[in-house]
């Protein structure tokens, strides 16, 4: 246990205080981890071993879904998606109380079940719709909380980077299991963002859309498949075992590229420009995995989960208290980190221990994803926030206020989805994905 | 049930730690082999040496493992005999189709030093030694539709195997088309019709339920891939020569114990395929191997590989 | 020094549209291969997971060229702007640190350690393949060397 709390100290500190004061934080991981390593097994062993760990870690098949996903989203971005998925998103909320309110939040599942980045969906979904709703009257604090409460449901939803990087942290779950899981949590997330605009409409007397006729129901539709059909082959093939999730992400490329170039939302001279953009989302999440590599070996060599465990949670065998431990912790984290790197620090720590206590990894995936999703929402800051705010126009301390039922309401998800598997479990379970 | 969280107990001790890299979990019987022989080495040695297995790939793949014995980062791994390739051609020799008649003509031949000492310590350059190696049982064919008995009833099938050249030229030979695919994505893929099955042992076969998805599995016993043990030079160099006598004694045992586990152990797989729904057949192995020896063919063209060959065929009269 | 880094912008950009350009087509081929032409193909996906470490290594050389990983800024914002030209330089120095260390000099000694061992499905050495570390490396110092002295130049001007 020594050389585990030696390992332990070295590398919280050395990463904590760079992170602090501003280093990125693929360094700081990455710093932090070769100076444990040099302690424990020497500087050149050290050093060979920190560039064998980065480049392995990095190089997997399954992770090769993450650049292609996020090619795929900014390609349909690029397309004109948000304007169909939210006069689609018009028809499905229909005529509600803050009906515009609802429908925000139904774009933002959408647009999160085609592409994974809920910082993209609350730029896009929220330029559109915030003039909207300043128009019929919907106060800009409260139309902004709206859009942000509701992006990170399309981290959930799958396609979802978030859940590629869980499945490599956790030893190799089943990323078709992870995606189906996926579905009922984040739609959760998304009524229980509904059921406050419900409650608030109702007590604020907010303004019904206007009825959509049949016809026009019937158009909106028929202008929404192309970009909706892409969920139903790729989830579908990788769901239905027709191919694998790195090969579906493979096919969202080619899919919304010839759909695009037909129906000439984008040109193929542009296409350098979206691979570069695409390029920079991807190496930023994959340079951090390679040094999460490093940190993970220290772990492992070490065993600092097993001394963690033992003093975080050595006062209870209690698994309910465990989990809500964790979640707190991650709680905290997320509030600062983003949930790439807290998933590849956390899940290495955390996930044995609720191994050890008969707890599954899909279950256990959604609710890490689940956690620090709210993370990017959670003040004082995080992408989801700053980007909602911004394209609102508003400050920060604008939104903090009005967006406090969101943020409750979704802790209140988490822990139903922390408490009952079965939302997570019931889905793949029907689908025989999961035994 | 231990309630330790983690995979591995690390002993809190002055004992110099030996740490070995470990791709299957505890159950498997190389690694109670080697478990228990850490306990001897320890009794045997008077507490000097501890060992310390990290089982599931805890700290890496078998690949990225030999490059950490390598470095001295970790003292030893065991690896499976198709990645030993990638250093000195000549091991490529023991991973052929048939080259082996049965498990106890591939452990004569694995033991015999005049057959293999050459060829244990070619790696030394690389800052490693072979120490012995494991019987990593016999590869079969299985899959969903029915019994294979000839090559003809493999065709068009698509099998899974290990990513390399001559399993593809292997699979192909023997009529089928040879998938290479990640082991964690092959039950939903044959479950799906992806593939229609794969080929492995019965241990691996039984472990990873395949019987439930693919029940027909098929004795073609086409390979026999040793597993090595692997040791840095520094941890053995390190050693005093008595310590070295015991440890290399000691390395023996386990392979002796592994050996003897392994048959019980597949006794149990495959009772648990069979309650799983599993169907074993034997099969027309004459036409495999005539099938396949093109590849061997293939495979043998230094003089060292040839050389290396014909020792094992000699090797291989007293089990024919 | 700006010479430098536009000319490493053009060259790392370049590759990185190229190398991802061709990855997609890779993969696509790859499953086309397995579904229409009954063709499994073992070269396609080792090939492709190289490929890929090399678009995320020399990618990150780029992105750190324009200053784009995450960071923790908000508490370095509550600093005095002379505290924060100190910290950011900090930051480049770390950043230098780890690239020249990690992944020049560890990137260097993996190389040599496994030139002779070969790749099973590429049939090229594994010190190549793993060249990437060294090489991105140098990148990344380079470019923390001229975001340091543009955040030099900055101070004084
Ligand atoms: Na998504
Ligand atoms: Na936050």
């Amino acid at each position: 246990m020594e050389l585990a709390l030696q390992a332990a100290l070295i590398l919280f500190i050395v990463i904590a205080v760079l992170l602090v004061i501003g280093v990125p934080i693929s360094i700081s991981v990455g710093f932090g981890s070769v100076i444990a390593l040099i302690s424990i097994i020497g500087f050149n062993e050290g050093l060979i071993l920190s560039a064998q760990r980065m480049f392995t870690g990095m190089n997997s098949f399954t992770l090769l879904a993450i650049p292609f996903f996020v090619l795929a989203g900014v390609i349909m971005n690029n397309g004109g998606m948000a304007l169909r998925l939210i006069n689609l998103a018009k028809v499905i909320s229909g005529r509600m109380p803050g009906s515009l309110a609802h429908t925000n939040v139904v774009a933002n599942m959408l647009f999160g079940s085609i592409s994974g980045s809920a910082v993209a969906s609350a730029a896009a979904v929220g330029q559109t719709m915030g003039p909207l709703q300043e128009k019929e009257g919907y106060k800009r604090e409260f139309s902004a909380a709206v859009n942000i409460g509701s992006a990170p449901a399309g981290m959930i939803i799958p396609p979802s980077n978030t859940l590629i990087v869980y499945s490599l942290a956790s030893g190799g779950t089943s990323i078709a299991a992870l995606f189906i899981a996926g579905y009922l949590p984040g739609i959760l997330w998304g009524l229980a963002c509904m059921a406050v605009i419900f409650f608030m409409a109702r007590r604020k007397q907010m303004p019904r859309s206007e009825r959509v006729t049949l016809k026009q129901a019937g158009i909106i539709l028929a202008k929404a498949i192309p970009s909706l059909l892409l969920i139903v082959i790729v989830i579908g093939g990788i769901v239905g075992g027709v191919f694998t999730a790195t090969e579906g992400s493979a096919i969202a490329v080619i899919y919304s590229l010839l759909l695009s170039l037909s129906m000439r939302t984008i040109q193929f001279k542009h296409m350098p420009d979206i691979l570069l953009t695409a390029t920079r989302t991807t190496v930023i999440v994959l340079f951090l995995i390679g040094v999460s590599m490093v940190m993970s070996w220290v772990m492992a060599f070490t065993n600092i989960p097993a001394l963690l465990a033992s003093s975080l949670f050595g006062f209870t065998d209690n698994i309910i208290i465990i989990l809500l431990i964790m979640n707190l912790v991650l709680l905290l984290i997320g509030t600062f980190l983003d949930p790439t790197p807290a998933i590849l620090i956390f899940t290495p720590i955390f996930w044995p221990i609720a191994q050890s206590y008969g707890i599954d990894p899909i279950h256990f995936g959604i609710m890490i994803v689940f956690n620090l999703s709210i993370g990017t929402i959670t003040p004082p800051m995080g992408p989801v926030l700053f980007i909602g705010s911004r394209v609102a126009g508003l400050k920060l301390e604008q939104v903090i206020k009005p967006l406090m039922p969101f943020f409750i309401v979704t802790v209140l998800v988490l822990l139903l989805v922390t408490f009952v598997p079965q939302i997570t479990l019931i889905v793949p379970e029907l689908l025989g994905l999961f035994n | 049930e231990e309630s330790s969280v983690g995979q591995v107990d690390i002993p809190e001790t002055d004992a110099t730690i030996i740490r070995v890299s470990f791709n299957q979990p505890e159950s498997n019987p190389q690694f109670i082999a080697l478990e228990e022989m850490g306990k001897r080495f320890n009794e045997r040695t008077d507490g000097a040496y501890e060992i310390v297995i990290y089982p599931s790939e805890l700290l890496g793949a078998q690949r990225e493992s030999i490059e950490m014995v390598q470095v001295g980062a970790i003292d030893m791994a065991v690896i499976v005999g198709s990645l030993m390739e990638n250093f000195v051609d000549e091991f490529a020799v023991f991973n052929l189709p048939y080259v082996f008649y049965s498990k106890e003509h591939q452990m004569d031949v694995l033991q015999n030093q005049d057959i293999v000492a050459d060829l244990y310590s070619s790696v030394e350059d690389g800052g490693m030694k072979v120490l012995g190696a494991f019987h990593g049982g016999v590869r079969n064919v299985y899959n969903t539709s029915g019994p294979i008995e000839t090559p003809a009833d493999l065709n068009g099938m698509k099998i899974r195997i290990i990513d390399s050249d001559t399993n593809i030229q292997m699979m192909q030979r023997m009529g089928g088309a040879g998938t290479p695919m990640g082991q964690g994505e092959v039950y939903t893929a044959i479950q799906s019709g992806v593939l229609d099955g794969g080929e492995n042992n019965e241990l691996i076969y039984s472990n990873l339920s395949h019987a439930e998805i693919a029940p027909y599995y098929s004795y073609t016993r086409h390979l026999m891939v040793p597993d090595y043990i692997i040791g840095s030079t520094n941890l053995i160099n390190s050693m005093s020569d008595e310590h070295q006598a015991i440890f290399m004694e000691e390395i023996q045992l386990a392979i002796d114990h592994q050996v003897d586990l392994f048959d019980s152990e597949v006794e149990q797989a495959i009772d648990t395929a069979v309650a799983a729904g599993a169907r074993f057949n034997e099969v027309d192995i004459d036409a495999f191997q005539e099938a396949v020896s093109p590849v061997i063919e293939n495979m043998l063209k230094t003089p060292e590989s040839q050389k290396l060959y014909e020792d094992v065929q000699s090797a291989a009269l007293p089990y024919r | 020094m700006t010479t430098i880094r536009t000319l490493l912008n053009k060259l790392l950009s370049t590759f990185c549209i190229i190398l991802f350009a061709f990855l997609v087509l890779l993969v696509t081929w790859q499953v086309a291969s397995r579904y229409f032409f009954n063709a499994p193909s073992s070269f396609s996906e080792e090939l492709a997971k190289y490929c890929f470490v090399w678009l995320a290594l020399f990618g990150s050389a780029f992105v750190f060229g324009e200053k784009g990983h995450m960071a923790i800024e908000f508490l370095k914002e509550k600093f005095s702007k002379a505290t924060q030209y100190r910290l950011n330089l900090f930051s480049e120095l770390v950043t230098l640190l780890f690239a020249l260390i990690v992944m020049l000099i560890g990137g260097i000694q993996l190389v040599l350690m496994t030139w002779s061992q070969t790749s099973a499905s590429l049939g090229v050495s594994i010190g190549f393949l793993y060249s990437a570390v060294p090489l991105s490396g140098l990148f990344i110092v380079l470019y923390s060397l001229a975001n340091m002295y543009t955040l030099s130049k900055e101070k004084r001007t």
